[in-house]
């Protein structure tokens, strides 16, 4: 979805160094285009909750300035943040008090939050996320993923322009995370833009309209998520008992980036008509088990980026 | 153009206000939690403790001033619960409470739930210290009325006899130790202070509290010694004990004008400086 | 206390300061006093005597202390010590008087004869500004240097400063300040200062005052329920008051034996005890341990000083106390009876 809106996340060479001289953010300039669901990736450590942090105005940049729906952080955080929901680092409530009562706490914090209605509000923000039966539970007795979706809740209390949401579906079982996600379509469907870190990347693939990687405190790349699909050139996968033979010809046929595994031999075929290798490929004794074009999935492109590899926890 | 008209589905622009709402949500997480009501249990539980040991094992009778006149007259539990709890009980209660109020926030993390949502660090804190000060209050009123219903029920009560050898009646009386009781609670406003500063420093709330205390423990050994009595009259204990000025006929307000002055300048040094504390805090919590 | 004011008033001569103060007279006062003192006394916990007398004389010489004090002429008076938590009054109609402490409830009632001309017996000279100032007053002489020396604020009244300076430098005193209110020339404080620091060792004085007649139920006392009552008769032409404590604060060592003398005059005058025995209890041996030794003709002891008061104690048992430097009681000591 395109608006004409600025963006309603602007970041200019933002940077926090710790007290300890550890550099977490360095200079990031981030864009997150109105109307769009925006993955936030990196591994943990990267640099991720520390960049959200600082959106949210909860530490003070060491340098460089962030914008949130068009004006400056923090200092007009009284006004922008009541238009922004909010989740970050892990749920965090008072395990004394229900769910609902937590609710109405935060609810109660922002003095916009009209008191007649904050029940109510409370009552469908419980409904979305599925907790409508633990409403009266004290939170002690909620399991992580449960308090997961309280902190969704919170977040969904009033109408936003802006979700900022730090890994939120952490903890969640499958079921659950699937049920965040299409929560998230949902939302964005509505207009909200969503940014929102993660370090799965199914979750940019199913999800994200837009993605930014972080690496090291540093932004390495954001774009479309289609735009970064689009730059990953197929590759051609031969399967085969004879490694050698393929490999040969293939070499002979002008494709490049060679590299043979147990069973198969890739390479870039660039734009070679790829039509005419298997027929070339028999005539070469090659045995053929498989051949075809392989897309590298964004994983392997975003090891290509950062040089990292994501915890694939599901 | 303001972005919220851009944006495809804006939120309904919320004009109006409710800045009061966070100070009732403050007071509800101080006396909705089973721990404020087990500290005031206990404060409850001082003129019972006192009650019970002169009416049953007959001590106290002899005993130097409010004490003394407990079996007399059941009033004088009232003041001699409160006199008695100034040293110690009240002011561990007010440093749980206070210890816990900022650090507790950041050890739960939901500090920066409550800062995006947003509460402002500047009212948040104002709120933590009206609930502060409400407590000091629920807690000098809790012993009040514990003391009036434990004085009536064991022993005889009737006309109070001020220090100055006067007598009043017993309404003129109870409304004497009713002030005391708001005195009391104004006395440890500045205990509250020092206890929300500590706990703007830390995340532990158990290390807010043992700090505060400890600060507590060393005010009073200074307020001890005698060759340092030049900065007595700055002490924050200095003075604590002028609420008895209430009992004189007619009462004498100065001393109890400078202590509340004392409270209030403790007050101010300590919640200006957890301002700044909190104001500049990075919340990594 | 603080002279925060210096009011413009007319220019006044101390003789005609010190004439008005004489003839100063007013129908009737109600007002707060507070005194503090600091001589520097060294603490001396085990010496605190045991008697009530001797127990407030010594803690109303160290410290601070406030008082309500209260008077109508000729012989209504009313002073009431508010001590920490506690509170003790003394009250007199001209008929009676009252002595009550609120920290035991005791009550001790005086029958005053008939005619009693000075009512003020029951109420402790130090705590009357009044009666302080015309002490220093009665001991002005020659040896004591007397001027207006400006204007101050006490207790919101303009008041002309009169001050006392010795003369001669056998004493500890620095000099002695009256503030004498402008317009009932009555002394609102009294300042002494010692001849170092700049701190004052005692000042007593109005920190509030009205010079309206007080109620005459002001002066009334009703013994309140529970209260134990004692009667004391104070039979008619006995010396009313006691010596006056401000000036020469007593050790708290009991005197044993013999009345004091007095060596030498005004300022630097030293009292003599004899046949006191050190008790030998713990604090005062460590006090002598640790004082000077002085010796001479009349034979050896320990000199014990203090910013205001110097004592020696010699090795046969005669104290030398006085508001003199410890030289002055070395050379007063071979007139000391033994």
């Amino acid at each position: 979805m395109s608006t004409l809106s600025e963006p309603p996340v602007v970041t200019h060479g933002l940077t926090k160094r710790f007290r300890g001289g550890q550099v977490a953010v360095n200079a990031i300039d981030l864009e997150v285009p109105a109307g769009s669901v925006f993955g936030f990736l990196g591994p943990n450590g990267s640099g991720k909750t520390t960049t959200i942090r600082m959106l949210l105005g909860l530490i003070a940049p060491t340098a460089g300035s962030v914008e949130l729906l068009g004006e400056s952080m923090p200092k007009a955080q009284l006004r922008v943040l009541p238009r922004v929901g909010a989740l970050v680092e892990g749920p965090a409530f008072y395990p004394f008090w229900s769910g609902q009562a937590n609710l109405l706490r935060f609810d109660a914090a922002d003095r916009t939050a009209d008191p007649r209605t904050r029940k109510a509000r409370a009552g469908e923000a419980l409904e979305r996320v599925g907790l409508s039966n633990a409403a009266r539970k004290k939170v002690r007795a909620y399991s992580l993923g449960m308090r997961q979706r309280l902190a969704i809740a919170v977040a969904l209390m009033q109408r936003r322009e802006l979700l900022v949401l730090d890994e939120p579906t952490n903890g969640l079982d499958p079921q659950g995370t699937r049920e965040v996600r299409h929560l998230l379509r949902e939302l964005a469907a509505d207009g909200t833009t969503i940014f929102t870190s993660t370090h799965l990347l199914a979750e940019v693939e199913q999800v994200c309209t837009h993605a930014a990687v972080m690496s090291l405190g540093r932004l390495v790349r954001q774009s479309t998520v289609a735009d970064l699909r689009a730059e990953l050139r197929p590759r051609l996968v031969v399967r085969t008992p004879d490694l050698g033979q393929a490999a040969e010809t293939l070499k002979s046929l002008g494709v490049t980036d060679l590299k043979t595994t147990a069973e198969t031999v890739e390479g870039d075929a660039g734009e070679l008509p790829i039509e005419k290798f298997a027929a070339a490929l028999v005539a070469a004794d090659v045995r053929i088990h498989g051949f075809g074009l392989e897309r590298p999935s964004l994983e392997e492109a975003f090891v290509a980026l950062t040089g990292e590899g994501f915890d694939v926890a599901q | 153009m303001s972005p919220s008209e851009a944006v495809t589905v804006g939120p309904r622009l919320r004009t109006k206000r409710y800045p009061l709402a966070l100070f009732r949500s403050e007071l509800h997480l101080v006396f909705g939690r089973a721990r404020s009501w087990a500290l005031l249990g206990v404060l409850a539980a001082v003129p019972i403790l006192i009650g019970s040991a002169i009416r049953f094992a007959g001590g106290g009778g002899d005993a130097e001033g409010f004490l003394g006149q407990v079996a007399g007259n059941g009033f004088f539990l009232i003041v001699a619960s409160l006199a008695l709890s100034l040293p110690f009980f009240l002011p561990t209660a007010v440093t749980v409470m206070s210890g816990e109020s900022l650090a507790g926030e950041a050890s739960l993390g939901t500090f920066r739930n409550l800062l995006t949502a947003p509460a402002g660090r500047s009212r948040l804190l104002a709120a933590k210290m009206v609930s502060l000060a409400l407590f000091c209050l629920a807690a000098t009123m809790t012993i009040w009325i514990s003391g009036l219903i434990v004085g009536f029920v064991l022993f005889p009560v009737g006309d109070v006899l001020l220090l100055s050898g006067t007598t009043v009646s017993l309404g003129d009386g109870l409304l004497r130790a009713l002030g005391i009781a708001v005195l009391i609670a104004a006395s440890l406003l500045g205990l509250a202070g020092i206890g929300l500063f500590v706990s703007s420093l830390t995340s532990t709330p158990l290390a807010a509290m043992a700090a505060t205390f400890g600060t507590f423990v060393v005010l009073g050994i200074l307020s001890a010694i005698p060759q340092i009595d030049v900065i007595h009259p700055w002490l924050l204990m200095y003075g604590w004990l002028s609420f008895a000025d209430l009992m004189r006929d007619p009462p004498y307000w100065d001393a109890i004008g400078r202590n509340l002055l004392l409270q209030a300048g403790y007050l101010a040094v300590f919640y200006a400086a957890a301002w700044a504390r909190i104001t500049s805090r990075d919340i990594n919590g | 206390m603080v002279a925060d004011a210096t009011p413009n008033l007319p220019d006044i001569t101390a003789q005609e300061l010190l004439a008005k103060v004489q003839t100063a007279k007013v129908d009737g006062l109600s007002g707060t006093v507070r005194s503090s003192a600091d001589l520097g006394l060294p603490v001396i916990p085990g010496l605190q005597g045991g008697e009530g007398g001797g127990n407030q004389i010594t803690d109303l010489l160290s410290g601070e202390h406030t008082a309500r004090v209260a008077f109508a002429a000729p012989d209504k008076a009313r002073v009431s010590v508010l001590d920490q938590m506690a509170e003790r009054v003394w009250t007199t109609d001209g008929k009676t008087a009252w002595a009550y402490s609120s920290s035991d409830r005791e009550a001790v009632k005086l029958t005053l004869p008939a005619h009693q001309s000075q009512p003020e017996a029951a109420k402790p000279e130090s705590y009357d500004p009044q009666a302080v100032a015309k002490q220093f007053l009665d001991a002005i002489d020659p040896t004591t240097k007397v001027e207006v020396s400006g204007t101050e604020e006490v207790a919101g009244r303009d008041a002309y400063k009169l001050r006392l300076v010795p003369k001669t430098d056998q004493t500890t005193v620095g000099s002695v300040t009256l503030a004498v209110d402008s317009k009932t020339w009555v002394p609102l404080e009294v300042t002494v200062m010692p001849r170092t620091g700049n701190d004052p060792a005692i000042q007593v004085g109005f920190s509030s005052v009205s010079f309206g007649v007080p109620a005459a139920s002001t002066f009334a006392f009703t013994p309140p329920k529970g209260v134990k009552v004692t009667e004391e008769k104070v039979p008619a032409r006995k010396t009313p008051a006691q010596p006056p404590k401000t000036l020469k604060p007593e050790k708290p060592v009991k005197p044993s034996g013999d009345r004091p003398t007095l060596i030498g005059e005004g300022w630097a005058t030293v009292v003599a005890l004899k046949g006191v025995k050190a008790t030998g209890n713990g604090p005062l041996d460590q006090l002598l341990a640790n004082a000077r030794t002085v010796q001479g003709s009349w034979g050896k002891g320990k000199i014990i000083t203090s910013k205001m008061v110097s004592a020696l104690i010699t090795d046969d048992g005669r104290v030398l106390v006085g508001l003199v430097t410890p030289d002055t009681l070395v050379a007063a000591a071979p007139k000391a009876p033994r």
